[in-house]
């Protein structure tokens, strides 16, 4: 948690944490909807995965079949993540 | 290009109006993907649809830009139900609209495969439950302005009256912590569910007095081979493996010798050694009825009882707004007349208990800036189910909450308690609109002791009513040493730290006094004119 001063006035007590959010089997792998890290810096695809299979070593089992999204949408592969961005693991998707 | 989207919970409409024809239009094609009765193999009567909506939406849209540059559309339509479906309606409904009927069986076409590989939703899993659900009633009562202050009783009776327990959810075990159970879960099947060894050994039959015994088969936990064992014959088993028939018995390893395929018993035990399919519970006995708080154990009898989404209450979402211009954040040193928050990390801490989304924000001490700061909020008040107000309830000449609430859309159903400390408490309600929920509100008197009081008497019992629990109690205690206190008019709840000897009355000065609150696990309710209470004499309190 950290105090944000935006002007004199306000201040904001919030989350600066990245929010990697979970879904279908992945929340049954992770036991989680989602989790926050307090990454220093951005992150590579390579370091935000090398962050979640510290905390989460199952996940490796899918990350072959696993796409990252950034605030709702496809990540590329060169992409960074910060604290700003909203961090999604896509699974095989079966809408429909 | 039109493109409407759409998340339903609800089921999709039979009928869904074409779009309007503005004659260029020469082809409605409808598609609706229907729920099928089985999924990988097994017969199923519901599936659950799970979806990342504001992904789904953008990738939808994304899809279908870029598939009419190929196949031209005019106008398009998609609905997606998600949450639990029944086998045989529609989890998805697609419109589009074409100059020609090639572009859009084209389209269409090509849409459902490209969703099928890019849009985040998923089938989560088929269910074979039923479903009961225990909705809150959602009346409103009148709210009547009142002008004295009103006492203990009287205001936690007049909270649980405005506030109804809000609608509940599924959700996934791994979120259902803290969360209040909404529906009596039954057994689906006997626990344990088929007889079980409790030792290493060998079955054989009850009453089998057999010399020796040839092993038929070796069974390991996970086995289920069943078969009827005859006189004579053994299984060997292993702790936890599900017997092979009823009726049996397990000698343990321990006391047989075995030769070759053979064993023969050298010491006959009484035990059975079996745990008996039900003996834990049968088929339809309640394992855990509405109203149970979700904690570790009752988890752990939901996932084994095989309900992986319960129904719980919802995660409460609240606001809290701290006032005072002499307030600054904890890691800053104050100047002359400034004092540290401290009520944000005090509300922060105390909804710790209640499964909930926080949003914290200070507000300046002036009007017209307040409410120019709350327009500018990213979130509508409407998002909330609950607003709390630090500092600003007494009536000096900067405070605002009253004001603040009202002009917010909130009735004030009491502005003055007579219970000390927290005196000035506002508790405010803002009436179901069509697009919103009801929202509550408290305006907290600015001081941290009143408002630990507040929170554990008031905002905690509309908390515990908003999500179908039972509110905390008052309980019969003793005193451990004296409470030394001069006679007031008012009921007061006096801080206390209780252990197994009693009740250790805390030394409070006002109630601005922090000190004591990081001792206090207790609030002793002493009544009005009573003055100080003898040691070993029998009180209220409450736990918090």
């Amino acid at each position: 948690m950290e105090y944000v001063c935006l002007n004199h006035d306000i201040w904001f007590v919030i989350h600066l944490n990245m929010r990697v959010l979970f879904f279908a089997q992945l929340k049954d792998v992770t036991g989680c909807g989602s989790v926050e890290l307090a990454p220093a810096s951005s992150l590579s695809t390579e370091q935000l995965w090398t962050e979640l299979l510290k905390q989460f070593p199952k996940l490796d089992a899918h990350r072959a079949n696993v796409r990252l999204a950034k605030n709702w949408e496809y990540a590329a592969p060169d992409s960074r993540f910060t604290d700003a961005d909203e961090v999604a693991l896509i699974p095989p998707v079966s809408g429909g | 290009m039109e493109i409407e989207f759409q998340l339903a919970s609800e089921p999709i409409a039979e009928r869904i109006p074409p779009p309007p024809s503005l004659g260029k239009q020469g082809a409605w094609l409808e598609f609706r993907g229907v729920v099928r009765g089985e999924e990988n193999g097994q017969a199923i009567s519901t599936l659950e649809y799970e979806a990342y909506p504001e992904m789904a939406e953008r990738e939808i849209r994304r899809l279908l830009q870029e598939i009419s540059t190929r196949h031209p559309c005019l106008a398009a339509k998609v609905i997606h139900r998600i949450g639990a479906i029944p086998v045989g309606e529609t989890a998805i409904y697609v419109g589009v609209a074409s100059p020609h009927r090639g572009e859009a069986i084209a389209l269409l076409a090509e849409f459902m495969d490209r969703l099928k590989q890019d849009v985040p939703i998923w089938k989560r899993r088929g269910i074979v439950a039923a479903v009961c659900d225990h909705r809150g009633s959602g009346q409103t009562s009148k709210i009547g302005a009142h002008r004295a202050p009103l006492q203990l009783d009287e205001a936690i009776s007049e909270i649980k009256s405005h506030c109804q327990p809000l609608p509940a959810v599924r959700v996934p075990l791994a979120e259902a912590f803290g969360r209040v159970l909404r529906e009596t879960v039954c057994a689906p099947d006997d626990m344990p569910p088929f007889d079980r060894s409790t030792r290493d050994g060998y079955a054989i039959l009850q009453g089998d007095a057999s010399e020796i015994y040839q092993v038929v088969d070796t069974l390991h936990a996970a086995d289920w081979k069943p078969r009827q064992l005859k006189t004579g014959e053994a299984v060997r088993v292993a702790t936890g493996s599900a017997l092979p028939c009823e009726n049996l018995r397990v000698v343990m390893q321990e006391n047989i010798e075995r030769t070759g395929d053979q064993i023969c018993v050298v010491k006959r035990e009484a035990a059975r050694n079996v745990s008996a399919r039900g003996e834990d519970l049968r088929a339809g006995e309640p394992l855990l009825q509405a109203g149970a708080k979700l904690d570790a154990g009752a988890l752990a009898l939901l996932a084994t009882a095989g309900n992986a989404r319960p129904l719980v209450s919802p995660r409460l979402r609240i606001c809290h707004f701290t006032t005072g211009d002499e307030i600054i954040p904890p890691d800053q040193k104050p100047k002359p007349g400034q004092i540290r928050d401290s009520n944000s990390f005090l509300i922060r801490g105390l909804l710790q208990r209640f499964p909930c989304e926080l949003t914290q924000k200070h507000l300046p001490e002036n009007f017209e800036a307040a409410k120019r700061d709350i327009s500018a909020f990213r979130f509508p008040l409407s998002a909330f189910d609950l607003i709390l107000v630090s500092g600003g309830a007494s009536v000096g000449e900067k405070d605002f909450t009253r004001p603040l609430l009202e002009w917010l859309g909130f009735e004030i159903v009491f502005s003055q308690i007579s219970v000390r400390p927290g005196r000035p408490l506002i508790f405010g309600m803002r009436p179901a609109r069509e697009d919103a929920r009801p929202t509550i509100a408290f305006g907290l008197p600015g001081n941290p002791l009143s408002h630990f009081v507040c929170f554990h008497l008031f905002v905690a019992t509309a908390l515990a009513k908003l999500i179908g629990a039972e509110p905390n109690q008052f309980r019969r205690g003793r005193l451990a040493a004296k409470l030394d206190d001069a006679s007031n008019p008012r009921e007061t709840l006096w801080p206390a730290r209780w252990d197994p000897a009693g009740l250790h009355p805390l030394k409070w000065a006002s109630s601005g006094d922090v000190t004591c609150l990081a001792q206090t696990n207790a609030l002793i309710r002493v009544p009005a004119n009573r003055g100080s209470i003898e040691s070993g004499a029998e009180v209220d309190f409450l736990p918090t």
